[in-house]
């Protein structure tokens, strides 16, 4: 079969069979959509979270040159002997403490600039505004205040903070909305299977004649299945893009035009872009061709005997 | 070029087999006429052969190839060596005549200029000269089943298969229709033709295989009945 041939004869098929191909295109759409959705939260979720959230439960701050109004700062920046005594302690409070990882301004710096690559604050800050720290494991989290009131107003140290505290909820409520969007992502899949199948039976069913002659005259299953398989194809690839494009808009217009911005609230916590959405993208296009492929191939055997 | 070796079919719904332990063979060039009553095994017979169906029991030869055990990834390169003509012509409505032709070796592959000259010298084969152009809805009935015949055979099969392809056509229309297919058959194809139109076959006087209730009860170029007289008889009045 010639590919002139071929692709008139693809161009007849989506002709003869619009409504069915463009309810694939928008089933298909929906699906990785939500698909795209549940990835994207995830995401949110791991950026959010940065290096140290599942690693550690109380940061501890030391006072940076440009500390102010902290009265446990008065002498500026922390001292080599502050942060040794800082060190000492916790060592001293062991079991509880489990572990003790020392983050310099520098290394603060770096993970900063990586974690909130998206956001509009990145170029405000520099590398000497950010203090050193002393990131502690708890052998018993639910202790952590006792680590809080152990340093908290020590001379030397800006703030003692239990992020996972603050942001337990935020990412909770993300875990959900993950789950919920790959569950409506997992239900419209199968929407989406059960739908090409059914197109590939009426397209069949439509073509049934053109097909027996292919059959009889020594077509071999490729060259007869192969219109019916790029129909599906292209429908599926073009509700890909379109979710793409969805995804994209939600995160240009619903995620960086309202959090990513100045004074919009984006400094609390990092958020995803839309390279986010460019990262994904070429997944939920193999997502697409698969489904594709296979549900066609799996239908066309099934119905389609040569 | 085919043969048939005591075989048996038997459809899923049980009964009576479709065919009971028949053993033909078709030489290289023959032209054969299959006939019977309706049900007697002739479309069985015919499907048999384009291994659209597999015999119960018996082998099948076609072209050399032993269809029991042909792979099902080798059965289109069997069915190009096969050319079948059915009694309600099965031409794709929306295509010329032209383009039913050409459909087959387009399927195929064959290049663009091999088309050019393949589709007009059979349209010319078969009586359809200077009608390339009209939709089978513009035909008669026997101008559709030439154009039928003409796409069995634009890719030169060495077999053609011609299943009950007068059964909706008037007697002198059949007898064009058979014509055609003698014309082919003098080109070197194999042509069995499956039909229960008796005066055809009369006219014709061609080998003659009699199908009656799936079994095989008269091979007239072997010169007599395989089936005592009797037992034809009774078939017959059956019939």
């Amino acid at each position: 079969m010639r590919v002139t041939f071929l692709l008139g004869e693809v161009a007849n098929g989506i002709r003869r069979n619009a409504s069915m191909i463009i309810s694939v295109v928008l089933v298909s759409m929906v699906s990785l959509f939500f698909l795209g959705a549940g990835l994207l939260a995830q995401r949110e979720v791991s950026v959010a979270k940065g290096f140290w959230y599942d690693k550690i439960q109380v940061s501890i701050y030391f006072c940076t040159s440009q500390s102010t109004g902290t009265p446990s700062c008065t002498g500026g920046e922390a001292t080599k002997a502050q942060q040794d005594q800082v060190k000492s302690q916790l060592e001293g409070m062991k079991p509880l403490v489990e572990r003790i990882y020392f983050e310099s301004s520098g290394q603060a710096y770096d993970r900063f600039k990586q974690q909130f690559r998206n956001s509009p604050y990145l170029s405000d800050v520099s590398a000497d505004s950010l203090p050193a720290s002393y990131r502690v494991k708890l052998s018993d989290p639910d202790k952590y205040s006792d680590v809080v009131d152990a340093f908290r107003g020590q001379p030397g140290v800006e703030a003692v903070s239990d992020q996972s505290r603050v942001l337990g909820t935020f990412f909770k409520l993300l875990n959900v909305v993950s789950v919920g969007a790959v569950g409506l992502a997992v239900v419209m899949v199968i929407c989406a299977i059960l739908l090409i199948t059914t197109t590939i039976r009426q397209v069949a069913f439509s073509r049934r004649r053109q097909v027996s002659i292919m059959r009889l005259v020594g077509a071999s299953s490729t060259v007869i299945y192969l219109p019916f398989v790029i129909e599906i194809l292209i429908a599926t690839l073009l509700g890909a893009v379109l979710a793409i494009a969805l995804l994209w808009a939600l995160v240009h217009y619903g995620v960086e035009g309202l959090f990513n911005t100045r004074g919009a609230g984006g400094d609390l916590v990092s958020m995803i872009g839309t390279q986010d959405v460019w990262d994904f993208a070429p997944w939920l296009v193999v997502g697409a061709v698969l489904i594709a492929l296979v549900t066609a191939w799996f239908t066309l055997r099934r119905f389609l005997r040569v | 070029m085919i043969r048939l070796e005591h075989v048996t079919k038997r459809y899923d719904g049980g009964g009576a087999p479709a065919l009971d332990d028949v053993t033909c063979e078709i030489t290289r060039g023959e032209f054969v006429f299959v006939v019977g009553a309706s049900g007697s095994g002739k479309s069985t017979l015919m499907r048999l052969i384009t291994r659209e169906i597999s015999p119960s029991q018996g082998s099948v030869l076609v072209a050399g190839r032993d269809l029991v055990a042909l792979p099902d990834r080798q059965v289109p390169a069997l069915r190009r060596e096969i050319g079948v003509v059915f009694q309600d012509f099965r031409l794709l409505e929306g295509k010329t005549v032209y383009q039913n032709v050409a459909f087959v070796l387009r399927v195929l592959g064959t290049k663009r200029h091999r088309i050019k000259q393949l589709v007009p010298e059979t349209l010319d084969l078969v009586g359809l000269d200077g009608k390339a152009g009209r939709l089978p809805h513009e035909l008669s009935g026997g101008e559709q089943q030439r154009v039928a015949i003409a796409r069995a055979v634009v890719k030169k099969p060495p077999i053609l298969l011609a299943d009950e392809p007068t059964g909706n056509l008037d007697p002198e229309t059949s007898a064009e229709i058979v014509t055609v297919l003698d014309r082919i058959n003098k080109t070197g194809t194999t042509v069995a033709m499956a039909t229960h139109d008796q005066g055809i076959v009369d006219d014709f006087r061609k080998r003659v295989l009699e199908l009656a209730d799936g079994v095989l009860v008269r091979d007239e170029a072997s010169g007599g009945y395989l089936r005592d007289a009797d037992r034809y008889d009774d078939l017959e009045d059956e019939a």
